[in-house]
This record gives structure tokens, C-alpha cells and sequence, in this order.
């Protein structure tokens, strides 16, 4: 096991997460913990956005999803599902060190980390595949959108920290949409307002045969953990009023005709962006009151004198 | 002259510029405005902390986790609980065997039977506490993610990572998995001995969402809200499997009985400057609670003083210059014992 040095390290005979009896003697226990979707397949679930967390960078946003769980505390330690948590940071648009080559246009980093908190299994610290393909999409997603050429010579860094993601979700719609709040909120010109948006095909378990038409329901903004065969999944980063797509990604087995998907995950992103729009109309709605009241205080509140 | 000159622009800028521009004068300025009462930049008085909110177990997929803020700053702490099995200690495996005689009263414990129980060693040698910390996370302008932990970053951990062996916080009898066979396979006349067949390793892992100043004690404070609402499965050794299960009841699942309330303050030491000569020796001193990023840019000393309950001083961690003496580190022991009520409450209520 390699140890890392600027770390503190885990014991070198490594550790296992717990095995719960009843998962190994009892078949089918997980399955029974597993909740069911009771949402319509095209109604897309609760989002909680807010902007301007983070006082130190120039832009940052906060998501959540809350997790469908029962109100009674339940009596089991195995989370049936868990909430959606993602914070994005903006660092920049600053100037790019002396060494870096001329750019013509801004230069954007995108980097999604997950804590290792933040699934099933515990992840490390050092980057793995997962969060670097995550970082690709967004990134493209953003690229269409940011109006580069006003910030030549400059860099800006797009931090999306999952603090507690869905099980084994590889989409990054709430990535793309949280981003893009955090990337109005700091003030970043764009085109138009990219959202994500999710779409998946799923089988149907009411369905016995598996040939028949009904067998495979298309869902919108599908929750990993109340879909047993997620057959193919879609995400989208959407324009909504330029009707464009800046990011496309798709996996599993999507059939003769994925434009139904495509058409789905389209739909949720439109459903997100109707959040994102509401709450930065209200993020702007709240600085403007907020300098009005401050110009009052300074009128007020007497300066401090500086000499020398 | 004829053409008149454009009468000069007032020489004034807005605060944020000033404080970029000339934080030293900036700070003394607002410290020197009033001589009766100090106020620092960010309004509060030298001796004034910034108020403290909790919010335990907000994560799913953690045994036990904390969203704490401290002003500006906010921190995510997540416990996570693995199973270190027995043959994979490494080492001589000394502790087993000196454990299962201490083991064989460990059932009828109480809180105090076992404080003065020496296992600070046991847990620092198979390594059962592993925190670490997360900086890159945009949450400062100075770190940013895509290097190799800073040099600041590493340095908190250590820190913390050493506070939290030295107060001996968590005690090793809570993260041994124990197991008394059903009969003694060598004699089975005689009672079975208790054998420990592994240990819990507690994964303390502590994110940045947003830094503004004293990041050590608001990472403190996540680990020991988290830690104290950590709750671990009841685990067993299974014989027939030979490996050790857990139970996913929630009622047979127990939290860890920490030693004491150790508490952190941490104070940063302002040296002002003279400004003239003649004016006699004007340079003054002021040692802020809890400062700010923008004060932590400006002050060289800082000074930490860890508090426990009754006022018992557990540790002094003191860098970078010689203005605190003995007189001022008197009070900063007085503000840490005031802040300790603070922090027992905070904790207490969330």
C-alpha cells in the first residue's frame, strides 16, 4: 500500500467497511430497504439552490436534493438513499502567472472532487477517474456559455466539491447546474444560462415479459437508488433560451431512437433552470437592497480617520 | 496660471481598497480610533470571538458527521468507521494480549473506570485515528485544488492530528472488537478468554466549504461535534464466517464516550507601529480572539491555547514573536476559559 506523505495515513494492513450480518444471511434484505420511486416519470425532484456561500470567492453556489426518506427515523443504519450535497466555488478571473503562454480567451479549470465522505465506499484524496471525467463534461458543458474573449490573459477555476452525492451516479447534471449558478453569482459574462438535466430509461418492474412495449419507462431526473435496471441514462447541458445543447453524454444501451431520451433529459434541465432563475433574480433582488441599506449605514457611521 | 486646474481628486478610497492596499495601517488605524473600546476591521472588539453554529449529522454515509460555522468560515467533518481485522495489525500485536486482561472487566465499566487507562500508545501505534483535511475546495483563494496539499494544509493536520492523540479524546476500548469463545478450545474446563479480533479505524475527514481565518479551530470543532455524534453498529465476530459482522440495528449501536471537552482558542497578536518618533514610543500591541483571514495576513504571532473542562489548561502552542509574556498569556487563558462556556454550550444544544 503506498502511503502518501503529506497525509495522515490509514493503517498499512488496510480496513474494510463494515459487513452487515443481515445483508450476507439474509437474501434480498438490501432489496427490501430499497425505496421506490413514487414521483410521476416525468416529474423531477426538489431542488434547494442557494448563491454567495463562500465570502472569499468571487462567485460560489450551494445544492442540495434533499433524500426521500421516510419521516419516521428508521431502524436499520443502511441509508436506503441519500441526499444530493454540492457546493461550487469561482476562483478568478484573474491574470495568469507571467510563465503561462499568451491566451486569447479566458482560460477555464473545472475540477469535481468528491469527499470521501460522500458515497458508499470511501473515497480517497487523490483525484481517481470518476472525478476527472466528471471535470471533462462540465467543463465543455461551461465552455459553450462563458463569453471567453472579454478576459484575454486571464484564468478563472470552476471547484465543484460533492460533499454527498447519490450512489453510483456517473451524470453530473446538478455539477453543471450548480456551476452555473455559482458562475452568475460571480458576475462572469455568458451567453445564456446552462442547467442540467437528467434522463434515463429504466425497466419497468411491474412488467413481467421482457419483450413488451411497457417493459422500459422513460424517467426524468431518476434517483439512482429506486431504479434497480437503469438501462440507459442521458445528461444534458441545456440552453434554454438559445434552444442549444453544450454537453451531451450517454451510456447503456439507448435503443434504435435516443432522441426521446435526449428530448427528456432536455425537459428536467428546463426543470432546473426554473429554480436556478428564481433564485438568482433573487440573489439580485437581495444586493440591491443590501446596498441601499448600506449606503444609508455609511451615512451614519463615521469613518475612521487614517494618518500617516 | 489662466486655465484653471481641475480641483484635485479627493485622496479617498473605499474600505476593501485600503485594506488590500495597506493592511498594516489599515488594522491600526481602526484599533487606534477609539481609545476607549478597540475595534478591530471587522467590528468586533480585540477580545471578542465570532459566534459559533453546529449542525450535527447532516451526511448520510457517515457513522457521525458536523456542518460547524464560525462566522465566515464553515466546515463539513464526516466520521466514517472501517474494520482494521486483527491479522492485519501490523506489528507485534503486544496490545492484544495486553488488552484481554484488561478486557475481562470491560463489561461492567463506567465512565470513570477505565480514564486513567493508558492507551494513547494503542492508538497511535495501529494508527485508529486517521484525520485529514481538505483545503483545495476554492474555499481560499490560496489554495487551490490540482496541487499536493499546502504546506499550511499539512501543518493544520499535523496539529490537529496531534491534539487529538495528546487529549486522548477517544478511548481505545470503544474501537476494539472484542469476542469471548464459547468454550476455551485448549481446556474446556476453564472459561474462554476474550481475544480482540479488530478494531474500528475512525476516518475523520474535514472540508473546507468556505475559509475566513482560523481554520485550526473550526476544524476542532467539526471533529469533536462529529466524533461526539458518532455512533458505531454493534459488531460481533461470527464463528461460522469467521469474520466480524455488524448489526444494522440502530438501538444496539453505541456512541463513543469521549474524555473531557478539550477546546481550542486560538489568538493572533497585532504588533503596531510607531508612527513618529517624537510622539514617544507609540507602538502597541493588541492580541485579537479568533482572528480573521485578513487579520491571520497581518500578524506574525498567534498563540493557542487548548482549555478542558474546569478551566485545566491542555496544551499552549505559541509561534512567531515574543510579545505575549507571561502577564498576556494569563489572558489569553482567562478568554479561552471564557470561550470554553461558549463552545459547551454550542455543543451541548446541537
Amino acid at each position: 500500500m503506498n502511503t502518501d506523505r503529506r497525509r495522515i495515513n490509514a493503517p498499512s494492513g488496510g480496513t474494510s467497511a463494515p459487513i452487515f450480518a443481515r445483508t450476507v444471511k439474509e437474501a434480498g434484505y438490501l432489496q427490501s430497504l430499497r425505496p421506490t420511486r413514487t414521483r410521476s416519470p416525468n416529474e423531477p425532484r426538489k431542488i434547494f439552490l442557494q448563491t454567495a456561500i463562500i465570502p472569499s470567492a468571487s462567485g460560489s453556489a450551494y445544492l442540495e436534493i434533499p433524500s426521500t426518506l421516510p419521516s419516521p427515523p428508521s431502524k436499520t443504519l443502511i441509508a436506503p438513499t441519500s441526499s444530493l450535497k454540492i457546493t461550487a466555488s469561482i476562483q478568478g478571473p484573474k491574470p495568469l502567472p507571467r510563465s503561462a503562454p499568451f491566451s486569447p480567451s479566458l482560460l477555464l479549470t473545472t475540477t469535481v472532487k468528491f469527499a470521501p465522505f460522500a458515497s458508499r465506499t470511501r473515497r480517497g484524496y487523490i483525484r481517481d477517474s470518476v472525478e476527472r471525467d466528471l471535470g471533462v463534461h462540465l467543463e465543455t458543458a461551461l465552455r459553450g456559455v462563458i463569453i471567453g474573449e472579454r478576459w484575454p490573459k486571464s484564468g478563472v477555476e470552476v471547484i465543484v466539491t460533492v460533499l454527498e452525492g447519490d450512489e453510483d451516479a456517473w451524470w453530473g447534471d446538478g455539477c453543471i447546474t450548480v456551476a452555473s449558478a455559482a458562475i452568475a453569482d460571480a458576475g462572469i459574462d455568458c451567453v445564456d444560462m446552462v442547467s442540467g438535466g437528467v434522463a434515463a430509461i429504466v425497466r419497468n418492474p411491474s412488467v413481467k415479459s421482457r419483450e413488451s412495449v411497457d417493459a422500459l419507462v422513460t424517467v426524468l431526473d431518476p434517483c439512482p437508488a429506486e431504479h434497480q435496471h437503469i438501462v440507459a441514462a442521458c445528461a444534458v447541458g441545456y440552453l434554454a433560451e438559445r434552444d442549444e445543447i453544450t454537453e451531451i453524454w450517454m451510456k447503456g444501451d439507448v435503443g434504435a431512437s435516443p432522441d426521446a431520451l435526449i428530448e427528456g433529459a432536455r425537459h428536467a434541465a428546463v426543470g432546473s433552470l426554473t429554480v436556478l432563475k428564481e433564485v438568482l433574480l433573487e440573489a439580485v433582488k437581495g444586493k440591491i437592497r443590501g446596498q441601499v441599506s448600506q449606503e444609508e449605514e455609511k451615512i451614519a457611521q463615521q469613518d475612521i480617520e487614517m494618518t500617516g | 496660471m489662466a486655465t484653471a486646474l481641475p480641483p484635485p481628486p479627493a485622496l479617498s478610497f473605499p474600505r476593501p481598497i485600503f485594506a488590500a492596499l495597506s493592511p498594516h495601517p489599515f488594522l491600526q488605524a481602526h484599533l487606534l480610533s477609539s481609545t476607549k473600546s478597540p475595534l478591530r476591521a471587522n467590528g468586533r472588539q480585540p477580545s471578542d470571538f465570532r459566534s459559533l453554529g453546529v449542525n450535527p449529522g447532516s451526511l448520510t454515509h457517515c457513522h457521525g458527521s458536523a456542518v460547524v460555522r464560525s462566522g465566515n468560515t464553515s466546515v463539513v467533518c464526516g466520521v466514517r468507521a472501517e474494520i482494521l481485522r486483527e491479522e492485519d495489525v501490523a506489528g507485534t500485536g503486544s496490545y492484544g494480549t495486553k488488552s484481554t486482561s484488561e478486557q475481562d472487566n470491560d463489561d461492567n465499566m463506567d465512565d470513570e473506570a477505565d480514564d486513567d487507562e493508558d492507551d494513547a500508545e494503542e492508538i497511535a501505534d495501529l494508527r485508529l485515528l486517521v484525520p485529514n483535511l481538505e483545503l483545495s475546495t476554492g474555499s481560499t483563494p490560496l489554495n487551490l485544488p490540482g496541487t499536493a496539499p499546502s504546506a499550511a494544509a499539512q501543518t493544520l493536520i499535523t496539529r490537529l492530528h496531534a491534539l487529538l492523540l495528546a487529549t486522548r479524546l477517544v478511548r481505545a476500548a470503544d474501537l476494539r472488537i472484542a469476542h469471548t469463545p464459547r468454550v476455551n478450545a485448549e481446556d474446556p474446563d476453564t472459561t474462554p478468554l476474550r481475544t480482540v479480533k479488530g478494531y474500528w479505524v475512525l476516518y475523520i475527514d474535514v472540508f473546507f466549504i468556505s475559509l475566513d481565518g482560523n481554520a485550526f479551530d473550526a476544524a476542532w470543532l467539526a471533529m469533536l461535534a462529529a466524533l461526539g455524534g458518532t455512533r458505531l453498529p454493534r459488531a460481533f465476530w461470527d464463528e461460522e464466517l469467521e469474520m466480524v459482522l455488524c448489526d444494522d440495528d440502530v438501538a444496539l449501536a453505541r456512541g463513543l464516550r469521549l474524555r473531557g471537552l478539550p477546546v481550542p482558542s486560538t489568538f493572533a497578536v497585532f504588533e503596531g507601529r510607531a508612527e513618529d518618533e517624537d510622539v514617544g514610543d507609540g507602538a502597541r500591541n493588541w492580541v485579537l480572539s479568533d482572528p480573521d483571514a485578513f487579520e491571520e495576513a497581518v500578524c506574525r504571532e498567534t498563540v493557542t491555547v487548548v482549555v478542558d473542562r474546569g478551566g485545566v489548561v491542555r496544551k499552549i502552542e505559541k509561534s512567531g514573536g515574543g510579545v505575549v509574556g507571561r502577564e498576556g498569556m494569563r489572558d489569553c487563558v482567562e478568554r479561552s476559559i471564557g470561550r470554553w462556556g461558549v463552545w459547551e454550550e454550542v455543543l451541548r444544544k446541537a
